[in-house]
Formats: structure tokens, sequence, C-alpha cells
């Protein structure tokens, strides 16, 4: 049958639930993009027989062109989805990616986060007259102004926003300016206690 | 972007998976002319063409490209689960129809059919509507009553859509909870950072066993 | 620095460029809300409010420059930090909403944007539209060169108007209507298709198709809640 690797791509993606990215699929990649050479090169080679008006060649020819329009949307289709999905993870992640998500992407896929990164940067930057606005910051409706929160993990000096410096140690409870610390609980270095 | 922003773009946008794989589901053709050199799509038989005559189950996107009215080289036949046997079957009590197993984009598929208008398009399009509106009350109320009750059974039965209708109730729900208890001004790791985490600990555990 | 001083500053009376009419900071504040609101819940892109999110940034601004001028310990700080996390967070909001959009409805967008160009009434702000515009090229640059290099060049030119992902027009909302209008072609896609008008009143809220109301929204006649 004509694309059926293709579909592979895509159920693959379909099968990976949010917040992972599989592998790049580089090898089935390269057996779509040779099903795409090779039906094309059928369809030039015969055009000739179809133009002579040979019934049965236009309709092979018809077959197989349809058959690289699919493998085409598929191909795009996986390409487009993982961006979305890279994308999803500069929200939450940030702007460093842990190591093991990086290397399930294609050089490519690097090269497009580091743009995505920098047009974000660019466009935060420019938001108003005073140096911008941090929107991956205040996520949900602001409660209070300070939050206790707890260290899930030894972090190291934090300075808070009066210049006051303190040691971020597992399992220390500190009350904190929720503006400040937001990304860290976002991170998951803190945890926000509700009293 | 922004975290938990679930956008509804058009459902059948050139890079939508569902749309993809609903485009996939086989529709009955039947080809009236030769084509030459592509035998090889009918398994049943070792011929280099397929002849005139030839009955084959071609995925939607296929036998959509070849419908071009009467100059077509396929006459399309309605898919079986959409026929009269079937559509009295889900007007009759739509509620125990395993449209997952039927499906599993029962709707999104149908939804595709009529576009080749076939002879009993009009058919189809109220069995759709039928089937749906047959079975919503009972998808919203399995949703919106249950909280950590085991809905596998239920929601089996479900075609993909209405799971997704299912687990946007289940979601409000949950949300409602979350904000009666006031756990929703809690301040949260982001989903991927905690799965990645999780993952990461598995890995480890794994590893160390 | 006297409490009346600060207090005035946040009312402070805000001049806005464009339009004539002078409006307070708590009315700047309610209309962003409005717009915050619409976006959050409209599935096309709406034209930008870039006065209401500069003005409300630079009340921001004046608000911080009023706390520094208090003594460490006043209970005033917190009041009015407390006011500016909330402004920020509704700014921040609604821009973030505004930049789901033009990530997933790019094409779109930029081409609402054009025809638009001679209007008074844009859709993006210059930051926004660089933005769209960038991230259009930079999707489109990587399918290239991941995907469509790699294929025969007639098989590989992307047919624009095929691969744009449009909003959902269909998709329903709840709305409030502000101003009393008649005969609002509401249709009715049923089996047995057939037009309906409706009056609009003041006051009012409906469940319907954002198609049909979607000029109604722009132009103020009705919020999206």
């Amino acid at each position: 049958m004509l694309a059926e690797k293709a579909l592979d791509l895509i159920r693959e993606l379909k099968r990976t639930s949010g917040g992972t990215l599989p592998p790049f699929n580089e090898d089935k990649i390269r057996q779509v993009l040779e099903e795409v050479q090779t039906l094309f090169e059928q369809n030039r080679d015969t055009a000739k027989y179809a133009a002579e008006g040979q019934h049965d060649v236009l309709a092979a020819i018809q077959l197989r062109h349809a058959g690289i329009q699919r493998n085409k949307r598929c191909l795009l289709a996986y390409l487009y989805n993982r961006l979305e999905n890279i994308r999803r993870m500069r929200w939450e992640f940030g702007s460093v990616l842990p190591a093991d998500v990086k290397y399930n992407m294609c050089e490519h896929e690097v090269q497009w986060f580091n743009q995505y990164n920098r047009l974000l940067a660019n466009y935060m930057r420019s938001i108003g007259e005073s140096g911008g606005l941090d929107l991956t910051q205040d996520m949900k409706p602001p409660k209070s102004l300070y939050v206790l929160v707890r260290c899930l993990m030894d972090h190291g000096e934090f300075e808070t926003q009066d210049g006051t410096v303190i040691l971020l140690k597992k399992n220390s409870q500190h009350y904190l300016m929720r503006s400040e610390c937001e990304h860290l609980i976002r991170q998951g270095v803190l945890e926000h206690i509700v009293q | 972007m922004a975290a938990n922003f679930t956008l509804d773009s058009n459902p059948d946008s050139y890079f939508s998976l569902d749309d993809i794989l609903a485009s996939q589901e086989k529709v009955p053709c039947t080809f009236n002319t030769q084509v030459s050199n592509m035998g090889y799509m009918d398994q049943s038989t070792t011929d280099t063409n397929i002849v005139s005559g030839t009955k084959l189950e071609l995925p939607f996107w296929l036998a959509k490209s070849l419908d071009r009215g009467s100059r077509s080289i396929i006459n399309i036949d309605t898919p079986k689960n959409y026929k009269e046997v079937y559509r009295q079957i889900f007007t009759a009590d739509p509620n125990v129809v395993d449209l997952h197993k039927l499906g599993p984009y029962f709707y999104l598929f149908g939804g595709k059919l009529i576009s080749l208008h076939l002879p009993d398009n009009d058919d189809i399009a109220s069995v759709l509507l039928k089937t749906f509106q047959g079975r919503f009350r009972r998808i919203m109320d399995g949703s919106q009553n249950t909280l950590n009750v085991d809905l596998t059974s239920q929601v089996s039965l479900l075609d993909e859509q209405e799971r997704l209708l299912f687990s946007a109730g289940q979601q409000g729900l949950h949300d409602f909870q979350k904000w009666e208890t006031r756990e929703s001004e809690k301040l949260s790791t982001s989903t991927m950072v905690a799965n990645h985490r999780k993952r990461k600990r598995f890995v480890l555990s794994s590893k160390s066993s | 620095m006297s409490t009346e001083d600060v207090g005035d500053d946040l009312l402070e009376t805000v001049d806005d460029e464009e339009e004539e009419e002078a409006m307070t900071a708590p009315e700047v504040l309610h209309k962003l809300e409005e717009a915050w609101l619409n976006e959050k819940f409209s599935p096309d892109l709406l034209p930008v409010k870039s006065n209401l999110v500069e003005c409300m940034l630079d009340q921001i601004v004046a608000m911080e420059n009023n706390i520094s001028t208090l003594k460490k310990g006043d209970f005033r700080i917190s009041v009015h930090r407390m006011e500016i996390d909330r402004i920020r967070y509704v700014i921040s909001s609604y821009l973030r909403h505004r930049l789901a959009k033009i990530e997933s409805l790019t094409t779109h967008v930029l081409q609402e944007e054009e025809k638009r160009r001679d209007s008074e009434n844009v859709l993006m702000s210059p930051a926004e539209l660089e933005f769209a515009k960038g991230y259009c090229n930079s999707v489109m640059t990587h399918l290239t060169n991941t995907a469509l290099d790699h294929m025969p060049l007639k098989a590989a030119t992307p047919n624009a108007k095929e691969i744009a992902v449009l909003p959902n027009l269909d998709s329903y909302v709840f709305l409030k209507v502000n101003e009393n209008t008649e005969n609002v072609l509401v249709e009715e896609e049923t089996v047995d298709a057939r037009e309906e008008i409706m009056d609009f009143e003041k006051g009012d809220q409906h469940i319907m198709r954002y198609k049909p109301i979607a000029s109604l929204v722009e132009s103020g006649g009705v919020s999206l809640i």
C-alpha cells in the first residue's frame, strides 16, 4: 500500500503522551523520502505514455501522485507537531533543556529551539518601555505577596529582592515573595506550601 | 506556548494527527479501468496491473483524491459500518455500541464520508447526529459525576472525539474540586518537569535493581 | 510623601493620545480585563489593545516609584505591591493568550494583518508582528531543511493555502451583550438548515457559534465570558 511508512511516523507521535519527545526517527524519514523519490521518478518516466492517451498509465499516475502528497503531509505533520512539542518545552523547562530531552532532537530541531528562544526573548524585551516583561512568570493569578516554600533539593545561595542572601538547603522552609520564586517552583526546586 | 492552553484550531488542519489517522480509514472501491504497474497494491494477486473490475479497500485519502465524479477511475461504496444494517443498530440503542472498535474515528471519518456524496449521504449524516445525541447524556453524566472511580469500561466504548469530550468534562470537575479545596492557588512544578523527573527516577531505579 | 499623593497617583488620569476622551487608571484596567477575557475565549486573534497595555505598564512603573518613596515597613507597600502583581498578571496572561494564537495560527494571522494594513485597526503590535514573521520563517525553514529540500522540486512545493492552520470559527462561545443590537443573523447549522435572526438586548447572555458574532466582539457590542 502507498504511504504506509509515513503513517508509522504519525502513529509514533500519537502514542507518546505529553511531555515526552520520542527520538527523531531519521531512518523512517529517509525511507519515506525514498518512496517519494521512487513514485516521482515512475511518474516522470511514464508521463509521455499518458500524454499519448494511455488511460491505464494516466490512472497509475493519479494514484502515485496522491501517494506523494500523502507522504508529504505525514512527513510535514510529523516535523510540525514535534516543533509544537519543543515549543511547549521552552515554557515548561525554561531556556535550557535537560540533556536527555535534547538527545532526542535532531540537529535542525536544536537550531530551531535556539532560534525560538531568541525570538521569544526579543519579543518579551520589547514589551513596554521599561525593559520588557517576562511572560513565563505570573502563570497563575496572584493570591498573596509572600508564599511559604520548602526546598526539594540543595540549590545554594539565593539573593532576595531586598538584598538578603539566604541558603536554599534541602528541606529548609522559607517565606519568599511569590514573584521572585515562581520560576524555582516551576522548575521543581521549591515546593509551594498552602496553609 | 503558555502551558495548559489548548487551542481548538480547525479539526481538519493539514498538520492534525487525528485528521491524518481518520483519513486512513478504509473505503470499499471498485476500479473501472486498468491501472498499469500498480498491481502490488492488491495483495490477493500477483498481476503487474490492477485489472478493471478489481475490488479493493482503499484508505479514504486515496479514494477522495481519485474521486472525480463521472470521470473517476473508481466507484466508491459505503463502508460496512455506515451501511443500513449498522445504522439501524446505532439508532436502536446508541449507548451499547462500541464505537472505539467500530471507529475509532467514527464521527470524524463519518464527516469525511459525507464529502464523497455517496447515494445514502443523508442517512449517514443523520445517523452521525442521532448516535451522538443518543450517547451525549451518558458521556456527560459519566464525566461529571464521578471522581476517582474506575471509568475504564465506559471510556473504552467511546470514539476518539467522545474521549476528548469525556476528559474535558473530567478536567473541569477536577479543576472545580481543586478550587474548592484551595489547591488551585498552589504554585506547582510544571507538568513536563515533573514527568521528566519521574521517568528519570524510574530509569535510575531499574538500573540499580 | 503623604497618603493623599499615593492615592492620587493610583487614580491618576491618563490621557489617551489617540482618542480624545481621557480615562482614569481603574477604567483602563477594566477595559484591559475585558480585552483579556475576549482574547482568552475567542478562537481567533483580536485586534491588539496596545494603548491599554502600555498605559497599565506605565502605571506599574509609577506605582513602583511611589513605593520607593515610602518608608520600609509602611503597610501601604504591600497593598500596592499586591495591586502591581495583579495588574502584571492580567497583562502577562493577555499577551500570553495572544502569543499562543500567533504561534498556532501564524500564516492566518499574518494574512489577516496584510488585509488590514491600511486600516487603523491593526491586529498585532509591531513587536508581535515581528515575532510572527520570525516565527513563521523559522518553522518554514525547518520544514524545508529537514524534508522539502530532500524531495523532487515539483513534489516539494508546499501549497500555502493548504497548510495554513485556521481558527475554528464554528466553536461555541459564551457571551454577554453590552449594547442593544437588532437583527443579528445567526445561522443554524442543523440538518434542516435555516437562517435565524435575533435581537440582542443589553445584559442578555447567550451561548452560540463564534463566527456570526465575531464582528460584535471586535466592536465591543458583546463580551465573551
